[in-house]
């Protein structure tokens, strides 16, 4: 009994070193989102708060934690109050088979793709509960569309992740990251490439930001679903979409940018120069490369129509990615070098 | 003292989460609070398959069932919108119909499956070939079982057929955007360009 | 197997217990002060006027329909995935066949314009 105690107290210390430093970050996004496209848009952005703005974070969700939460009239008050922790519940799981540098993972499944998979797709409920909930039209509009969205290029996102295990052939993150050691040309954004460019958009796509922020449209249907939410229940929402883009962001860097392998790898000399520095590092840089991409993504791109944006998963992505997983095939199964010598 | 081994709790934990969910199914007068219990219901479901070793079925059964098709069930329930108080029919009335298919049910499985399963003395041994669960399946499903595999895929191309005859009505004045066509325009299609010759200025 | 999928539990049973303990920090520290005009549904300054669950459009519902097949496509595509270095070129085609016949339904779909959004 003793013993059992003592493994669930280190599981529980592993999930709280995970889970802070992320919560940390996730609040840092939020800073650095606001701070760069305020210098894109010629603006400087918060800069009250501690030197340069530092503490702005802490201050809004000090802010958050004291407001009031308002429940509507005529909404349902459990699944609205319930919501917001629907959606915070798995965005912050999937972080459980998230390998951080070789064998530092806090359970290392053999099914971990699938594992992801099948948590991403439940991040539809928070959002559908809480749209449904609200009893408000425009949270219900910004539910469905959402709903619809996620659903349309988790298709896409699957299919692209199938070359990912036909490449790799294992579904464990690690061994992935581990089968695209030798080098930056063995990278599988190389011979993958259209599935890196469609886990991409979709991922962007997934979690719902711009430009496929239809789900919020301000100019149109003001905040989508959580247009009733106020206080905590909206700092979940917030919380839970940004951990989100944290975590697609760590997983392009693990499937198709070979996670925390150094890009000098197999180069004599620069191999040596670089080698000091840890492999989370590396994932933390590529992790931060994927991160900025959002952010400029949105402080540069008009947003989608919606016929636009059901046109482009379904009859782009899609048609791209069943090309590409049949044409893998065939490489894998002629043995086609350089990259499926084997 | 002997104490109860975890994985035994765990599984009852599931095993009382799924019972009561399922039990709050369909007591619940609320259909859409239904559905979100008949989601409990399946994820409970999930970590029991789990703990009988079949790791690829049990995430499937998130992936497929909790995932999409419960998202159908919202959707279904959110749209058609039922009035929570017409709903409220007689038990009774509902009784002989339920009844009769639990007895069926029950009836199957008990053909289906030797009664020796259901008693505890012949679990299971749980002791499953080394190596990951999913390639092992992969390595007989394409092979072995390749016909019905084939078969399950014609079940598919049938429902996608089905649900878009049965649902897609095209709506009447549908204005929707030709890609296509756009890119293939050329200036001469879209602009004109015309030679005036310069007025006179009028004195 | 199972010692892995433990943290994972635990995991699910710590992130439940974070939003819930946030939640009620916000319901304690927030202060309740209700009126009929704060606590009613959103509606640019008009009062609401009728109930927000309408019935929808009926292409949602086609989606989630075609998302499930897609799905279960993707489901029968994990193993094959895994697997396609040892099941040979016979697999291969038996997967060749399957995937023939989704582009055949995706095909069908497209034609029949239930991909279409106005």
């Amino acid at each position: 009994m003793f013993d059992q105690l003592q493994t669930l107290i280190w599981i529980i210390i592993k999930i709280t070193v995970i889970v802070l430093p992320l919560l940390i970050l996730v609040a840092y996004v939020t800073y650095a989102e606001r701070k760069v496209i305020g210098y894109i848009q010629v603006r400087v952005g918060p800069n009250r708060v501690g030197l340069k703005g530092l503490l702005q974070p802490f201050a809004d969700l000090i802010k958050l934690v004291f407001k009031e939460i308002v429940v509507p009239s005529r909404s349902n008050p459990y699944l609205f109050i319930i919501a917001p922790i629907l959606s915070l519940v798995p965005a912050l799981i999937a972080w459980a088979v998230v390998p951080f540098s070789d064998g530092l993972v806090l359970s290392n499944i053999n099914a971990g793709v699938l594992f992801l998979f099948a948590v991403s797709s439940l991040s539809v409920y928070g959002v559908l509960v809480a749209g449904w909930a609200s009893n408000s039209k425009y949270a219900m509009f910004g539910a469905l569309r959402s709903a619809a969205q996620t659903v349309s290029y988790e298709i896409a996102m699957g299919f692209s992740l199938v070359g990912v295990l036909m490449a790799a052939g294992s579904m464990n993150l690690s061994q992935i990251v581990a089968a695209q050691s030798g080098g930056i040309w063995q990278w599988y954004f190389l011979p993958l490439l259209p599935l890196f460019v469609v886990f991409w958009i979709s991922g962007i796509a997934e979690t719902n930001r711009a430009p496929f922020d239809l789900v919020e449209g301000e100019s149109e249907i003001v905040a989508g679903f959580h247009v009733e939410y106020s206080g905590v229940g909206f700092a979940l929402f917030f919380l839970a979409e940004y951990a989100s883009m944290v975590l697609i962001s760590v997983l392009l860097s693990l499937f198709f940018l070979g996670g925390w392998l150094s890009p000098f790898e197999g180069i004599p000399g620069i191999e040596k120069l670089f080698a000091w520095i840890p492999g989370f590092a590396w994932l933390f840089i590529k992790t931060a490369f994927f991160l900025f991409v959002y952010i400029w993504i949105r402080a540069t791109f008009p947003r989608y129509r919606y016929d636009q944006l059901m046109r482009l998963g379904w009859k782009v992505l899609i048609p791209v990615t069943l090309v590409w997983i049949a044409v893998l095939g065939i490489l894998i199964k002629c043995h086609c070098p350089p990259w499926f010598a084997i | 003292m002997n104490p109860i081994p975890i994985s035994m709790l765990i599984f009852y934990l599931f095993a009382g989460i799924a019972v009561l969910s399922a039990i709050m199914v369909i007591a619940s007068n609320n259909p859409v609070r239904g559905v979100l219990f008949l989601v409990v219901t399946f994820i409970a479901s999930s970590g029991m398959w789990m703990m009988a070793q079949a790791e690829f079925l049990s995430l499937i059964l998130v992936l497929v069932y909790v995932g999409a098709v419960m998202t159908l069930f919202l959707f279904v329930v959110m749209m058609i919108n039922i009035e929570l108080t017409s709903q409220k029919r007689k038990f009774s009335y509902y009784l002989p119909f339920g009844a009769g298919i639990i007895l069926l049910l029950v009836l199957m499985m008990l053909i289906a499956l030797h009664p020796q399963y259901f008693s505890f003395g012949s679990m299971p041994s749980g002791v499953l070939p080394k190596g990951a669960n999913t390639e092992l399946l992969g390595k007989v499903l394409y092979t072995n079982y390749a016909y019905p595999f084939i078969v399950a895929g014609v079940l598919l191309l049938t429902a996608i057929i089905a649900a878009i005859s049965l649902v897609h009505r095209r709506p009447r004045d549908c204005k929707s955007q030709q890609v296509t066509e756009q890119i293939k325009t050329r200036r001469e299609l879209r602009v004109r360009i015309v030679n005036l010759p310069s007025e006179k200025k009028e004195d | 197997m199972l010692e892995h999928y433990f943290p994972i539990l635990v995991f699910v049973a710590m992130a439940f217990a974070f939003g819930i303990v946030l939640v009620t920090a916000g319901r304690l520290s927030g202060g309740r002060n209700p009126d009929s005009e704060k606590n009613s549904p959103y509606e640019c300054g008009f009062s609401p006027f009728e109930s927000a669950r309408l019935p929808f459009d009926v292409r949602f519902y086609l989606v989630a329909i075609l998302f499930i097949i897609f799905d279960l496509e993707t489901a029968f595509l994990f193993p094959w995935a895994l697997a396609i270095r040892t099941i040979g070129w016979f697999g291969f085609i038996a997967m060749a066949l399957f995937l023939g016949l989704l582009v055949i339904g995706f095909i069908y779909e497209w034609k029949k314009g239930a991909l279409e959004w106005e």
